[in-house]
């Protein structure tokens, strides 16, 4: 086998074990979904924490999408593609963080059950000067009982409304957190990131006490 | 009616008629189309113009072509292919436990069994553990068809799936998570 500084036997500090498993056993995904509407900083938000550069990958609406965005009878198109961006963060060799970039339009709503089996959260990028392009994702997390945070991105520190206006805006409940962060810093996202796993661990843990 | 085109014609170089692929000169190689001089992209053309949020429709891919209509090109023919062909036209995934985030892991001799040219490619891969989004992106196929030749290579014992068994994490799974964000530096 060739040498693979990551392999998990070769991590510094620990003994290699003799004829280790010729394949390291995968981390556990988890996954944090990023929705907004478009060029609200979805990318940038992904982009800004993942370590790898934000990749893309293709879904393809078929049967599933029919009545959602039905592309009507004349026509003769039956698939509709959409783009949704991804990066990931290596939190141990054991554990991986996943984040979605997803566009939070209704006509795409399709692929949110996929989307969010098993996600920890979603942090719902909004702009101000487009705040209905988010009403669809929040609607949608609040139905299927998803931890959402808002975060408010605030393109060069500038803020149209206050966060009060916000969230009468979006009239979501008093436990949503609504806060702002700058798409382009890791710091920032980190942090807003932060408080969606809290709302995460919130969850979890009136989960397992019920 | 068009007749074929010209081998000699600069505008439309003689494309074989493969998936773009397959000309790969180096298949044990890291997957890398390679293309005639002057195409557009494999990527290019089926999706990569696309952008985010915007559903496009590509004439050549999902208009229907009929009788009397021109061919198109041999370029476009060999990158025009209907995602799902590759699938049979099975749109179903096999198991829907396998989502974006699932990690694959293909077992040490699946190179070596007769597989089509994508799923070798998905076994190529992973060598390391990978998941199926990253296939779906570095191979450049969608995610659905992905997902579903996934689910074929792990029926046929080639691959590796780990589908966990909770489907929303436990806290301790959780505060490490939120340890390691912590840990990364501004």
């Amino acid at each position: 086998m060739d040498f693979d500084p990551y392999h998990p036997d070769r991590a510094v500090g620990t003994a290699r074990v003799p004829d280790a498993p010729q394949r390291p056993t995968p981390p556990v995904p988890v996954k944090i979904i990023v929705a907004g509407g478009f060029g609200v900083g979805k990318t940038t938000t992904v982009g800004a924490i993942s370590e790898i550069s934000p990749l893309t990958t293709e879904a393809e609406m078929t049967m599933e999408g029919i009545g959602v965005d039905d592309p009507g009878q004349a026509s003769g198109k039956t698939t509709t593609t959409i783009a949704m961006d991804f990066g990931c963060v290596t939190i141990d060799q054991t554990l991986k963080l996943y984040l979605f970039g997803t566009p939070g339009q209704s006509r795409f709503a399709f692929m949110w059950d996929d989307l969010v089996r098993g996600a920890l959260g979603a942090l719902v990028v909004v702009d101000t000067t487009r705040i209905d392009d988010c009403y669809p994702a929040v609607d949608y997390f609040e139905r299927a009982g998803l931890p959402f945070v808002v975060g408010v991105n605030t393109f060069n520190g500038q803020l149209g409304y206050n966060l009060d206006e916000v969230r009468w805006a979006l009239a979501v409940r008093q436990d949503v957190p609504i806060l702002t962060f700058d798409a382009r810093f890791r710091g920032s996202v980190r942090d807003a990131l932060l408080v969606v796993l809290d709302q995460a661990l919130d969850k979890a843990m009136k989960m397992r006490s019920s | 009616m068009r007749y074929p085109a010209d081998p000699d014609d600069p505008d439309h170089p003689a494309a074989p008629g493969v998936r773009p692929y397959l000309r790969d000169t180096n298949p044990g190689g890291r997957y890398s189309p390679a293309l005639p001089a002057g195409t557009p992209s494999f990527g290019e053309h089926r999706f990569g113009s696309h952008r985010f949020d915007e559903p496009q429709f590509d004439e050549h891919q999902y208009g229907e072509h009929q009788y009397g209509e021109p061919e198109p090109q041999p370029s476009e023919q060999t990158t025009s292919l209907r995602p799902f062909v590759l699938t049979s036209g099975r749109v179903d995934g096999l198991d829907p436990n396998i989502g974006l985030e699932t990690q694959v892991c293909s077992h040490v001799g699946a190179l070596s069994a007769r597989l089509s040219p994508e799923q070798r490619a998905i076994v190529h891969l992973c060598g390391e553990p990978l998941s199926v989004a990253e296939i779906s992106a570095r191979l450049r196929m969608h995610f659905g068809v992905t997902r579903i030749l996934v689910g074929d290579l792990r029926a046929a014992g080639h691959l590796d799936v780990h589908v966990l068994e909770s489907d929303f994490p436990d806290p301790e799974t959780i505060l490490r998570v939120i340890r390691g964000l912590r840990s990364i530096s501004s």
